[in-house]
């Protein structure tokens, strides 16, 4: 579903993003997770199509995003931490506006049911100014997630939402990876990772320093057995204060 | 150093630190080396003798009082329709950092009035290369400081009538008492301008030509009551008219005194500052998000969206992208920057058809002066398209979209209103030439511009816009990003620039089109009306065809424009 292969970023000197390769298959949720200004984020917007990575190749649904862009974004979704949204469209015109850009046919059926599940119902007219901050993010996933995607790529994404939300969010990750979408879920949020994660790729410096099931790597680093995901982390990405006592 | 002063500079400094750095990539270097050739071509070469001479009678007190006339107009659209978010609007970070620190309401409008004079400064600068084709003996040192006093002056008015608005708003009839005297002097202005122009306007309607027009008019605004009304803003432009040393030295002081009458007025107003401030700022931050310190001026608050324009499910996805432009324009839409140009093709329209009996041929030439302000102006003056979504970069590159048709769909959100405005006003100009008893034009003269004009409004608004919008994709790191139309007095010199070197690159597009046109007609040979029309057609479709070739370049640099450009 989303095969990324030997990927490279680089902005001048500087490598954001260093040979990074993984594969996340239907209903796989792969856990992205590193310390800050580990390349998270830039290897997601490689993913999504936003950014071009110098070397390498990120293909969504067997279609490559650099030479065959629009049926690989066609089947993606990619909700960022921070909502990106228009600021004169209401709620319900953002749903529209991306329906009819993916070709969604059902769209009176489904913003229902949407805005219902995401409890903006009484907000449906209102413009992402008037939105509070886990509204906005609310609204973001709405549109993520209306036309059904079979790629599904999270940065962070229960930044700002509220128990109930973030309760209903992980309800919805999982419900998409059941029903055969690819996933990748970037967090700092490492009980969450541990918790719906079926693979994790750690990074560190723009490098792939761990991937694998959780049991995987802790085989790989003895070591680290019977430890938290939070030590494991830490050893792993290198904070010397961090590092578990044997 | 002062806190704010230190804030200031550094980050003046780090901004033109960024935009230097920038010029490192070969698109940027390109763009500074042609930019620089501009500006020296424009400003700073060195004049011909006759130019000067050409060009002064510009300085006559015709001029002077239609100039003060027009920065009164301005001034009044500030105070009528409001503009309190522009002069008052604080980024987030000063509303967290300086409101929550030990600092006085009156240190932070110094400090507001303070960032103001880098705007201030340069504008007059340009002014000072601009004007020096007025053909007076000033020295450019002296003018510098006469445009200095000039955008000073309208800056802290500005601000002022942001403060009383702010404080009426805020406050209701305790504010509007609070600042009676200032609103009593705005209203006493507005009058007796208004009594002026009303009394002297069968003097205004009976001169012919534009010339005769506007001596009229300046006479008119050179005599009681008009002339009392624009008296203190007389006084503040009348050094940048003098045309001598010694004449600058009997006008300074005056303008000096005036503009220290302003900043006095702006520091004692008494308005709920920081609530107001804070609430712009918010409604700023809101709206503009990471853009908006580069905002020169802000739009209405958006009303709700109460009301929608329906959209298909189904269909090219890249309509869906009009349509929600179309809802943008609807929802910032400024109506106060198109004051200026209805003034403007008002005083034209008038002046064009002054001497004509009847209302229809006045209606005519307003009509048409209008529709060429809009094509002039109006471009810069909404939004709605690249300029204000490259904002949105990360979220346009996840469309699922040909970048090509992106910035296709973008451009015509902007294009295309604006030419259905500009084909309106000509339907109206043709059919009211068809009710005046004044023959503007030969009949199949007429019919024939009737007919080729919407090919030609169509083709020019959509090279304009490609042009304004190729400049925010390929140098979205030195361009103004978001819906906000800059209107500022301060902003007016960059405006001046910005408005010449589009119509400068238009101009070498149309080189070909007009050349193929005119072989085209010769080959033809046919009539000067029907040759009139086809030149104009096939001008109009080979400037189409040229400006898809440039959306076609500007779409492959979209898909490879990244988000840190824009940040």
């Amino acid at each position: 579903m989303i095969a990324v292969r030997e990927i490279t970023k680089l902005y001048g000197d500087f490598t954001a993003v260093r040979g990074l390769s993984f594969d996340v298959g239907m209903g796989e949720i792969l856990g992205l997770v590193g310390p800050n200004g580990a390349g998270k984020t830039t290897t997601l917007r490689c993913l999504a199509g936003i950014i071009s990575p110098s070397r390498g190749t990120v293909a969504i649904s067997g279609h490559d995003m650099r030479s065959d862009p629009i049926p690989a974004k066609r089947a993606l979704a990619f909700i960022p931490d921070e909502p990106h949204l228009f600021d004169y469209l209401s709620v319900e015109e953002h749903l529209r506006f991306i329906a009819r850009l993916y070709g969604v046919a059902d769209v009176e059926a489904r913003i229902p049911v949407l805005l219902d599940e995401l409890e903006l119902v009484e907000k449906r007219r209102a413009l992402p100014g008037e939105l509070s901050r886990g509204m906005r993010q609310k609204l973001a996933i709405a549109c993520g997630l209306l036309h059904s995607p079979t790629a599904l790529i999270l940065d962070e994404p229960l930044t700002g939402l509220d128990p109930a939300g973030i309760r209903r969010m992980r309800e919805t990750i999982i419900a998409r990876a059941a029903a055969g979408a690819a996933v990748i879920l970037s967090s700092h949020l490492l009980n969450l990772v541990e918790e719906l994660c079926t693979k994790l790729l750690v990074v560190r410096r723009g490098e792939g320093i761990a991937y694998g099931t959780i049991d995987e790597i802790i085989g790989a680093h003895p070591h680290l057995a019977g430890r938290s995901l939070e030590d494991v982390f830490l050893a792993l990405t290198g904070d010397p204060s961090a590092a578990p006592a044997v | 150093m002062n806190a704010f002063l230190y804030l200031s500079v550094t980050s003046a400094r780090n901004r033109i630190v960024g935009m230097v750095r920038r010029a490192r990539r070969p698109r940027y270097a390109a763009a500074l080396i042609v930019g620089g050739l501009y500006v020296w071509g424009f400003l700073v070469r060195p004049l011909s003798h006759g130019t000067a001479e050409a060009t002064s009678f510009f300085l006559g007190q015709p001029t002077e009082m239609i100039v003060t006339l027009l920065i009164v107009v301005t001034l009044m659209g500030s105070w009528v329709f409001g503009s309190d978010a522009t002069a008052l609007a604080f980024t987030q970070a000063e509303v967290s950092m300086l409101f929550s620190a030990p600092v006085t309401r009156r240190q932070l409008i110094k400090y507001k009035l303070f960032r103001a004079q880098f705007a201030v400064v340069i504008n007059a600068l340009i002014w000072v290369f601009v004007l020096r084709r007025g053909g007076t003996a000033l020295p450019s040192p002296l003018r510098a400081i006469s445009l200095w006093v000039l955008f000073s002056t309208l800056n802290f008015h500005r601000l002022g009538a942001a403060l009383v608005r702010s404080s009426w708003r805020e406050h209701g009839a305790a504010g509007a008492r609070r600042h009676r005297a200032s609103i009593v002097a705005f209203v006493a202005v507005g009058v007796a301008i208004a009594a002026g122009m009303i009394g002297a306007r069968d003097e205004l309607w009976t001169g012919e030509g534009i010339g005769p027009f506007f001596t009229a008019l300046g006479r008119v605004l050179a005599d009681p009551p008009a002339y009392w009304g624009l008296f203190p803003f007389h006084l503040v432009v009348a050094p940048t008219f003098a045309k001598s040393v010694g004449e600058w030295s009997y006008a300074i002081l005056p303008a000096l005194g005036v503009m220290l009458v302003h900043a006095f007025w702006v520091l004692r107003t008494d308005a709920a500052f920081e609530d107001a401030a804070i609430k712009a700022s918010a409604e700023r931050a809101r709206r503009l998000d990471a853009r908006s310190r580069r905002a020169l001026a802000v739009p209405a608050a958006p009303a709700s969206a109460t009301s929608t324009i329906k959209l298909a499910a189904v269909g090219h996805p890249a309509l869906a992208i009009v349509w929600k432009n179309i809802l943008c324009l609807r929802r910032t839409s400024q109506w106060r920057v198109f004051i200026g140009p209805a003034v403007m093709a008002i005083a034209l329209g008038t002046a064009m058809g002054s001497g004509e009996t009847d209302l229809a041929a006045r209606i005519a030439s307003g009509s048409m002066a209008f529709a060429g302000m809009l094509l002039l102006f109006g471009g810069r003056l909404i939004r709605n398209d690249l300029r204000h979504d490259m904002q949105h970069l990360p979220l346009l590159k996840t469309l699922p979209i040909a970048p090509e048709q992106i910035v296709m769909a973008e451009i015509a959100s902007s294009a295309l209103p604006m030419a259905l405005v500009q084909i309106g006003l000509i339907i109206v100009a043709y059919f009211a030439m068809l009710a005046s008893t004044a023959q503007i034009l030969p009949a199949e003269v007429r019919l024939a511009l009737f007919v080729a004009a919407p090919f030609a409004v169509l083709s020019l608004n959509a090279a304009l816009a490609t042009i304004q919008n190729g400049t925010a994709v390929l140098f979205p790191g030195w361009v103004r990003l978001g819906p906000t139309v800059s209107t500022g007095v301060e902003a007016l010199g960059q405006n001046v620039l910005a408005t010449i070197s589009n119509f400068f690159s238009l101009a070498i597009a149309l080189v070909i089109p007009l050349g193929v046109g005119w072989i085209v007609v010769a080959w033809m040979q046919r009539s000067q009306p029907v040759s009139l029309a086809l030149v104009i057609i096939a001008a109009a479709a080979i400037l189409g065809i040229e400006t898809y070739a440039v959306i076609r370049i500007l779409g492959r640099a979209l898909a490879r424009a990244e988000p840190s450009q824009t940040e």
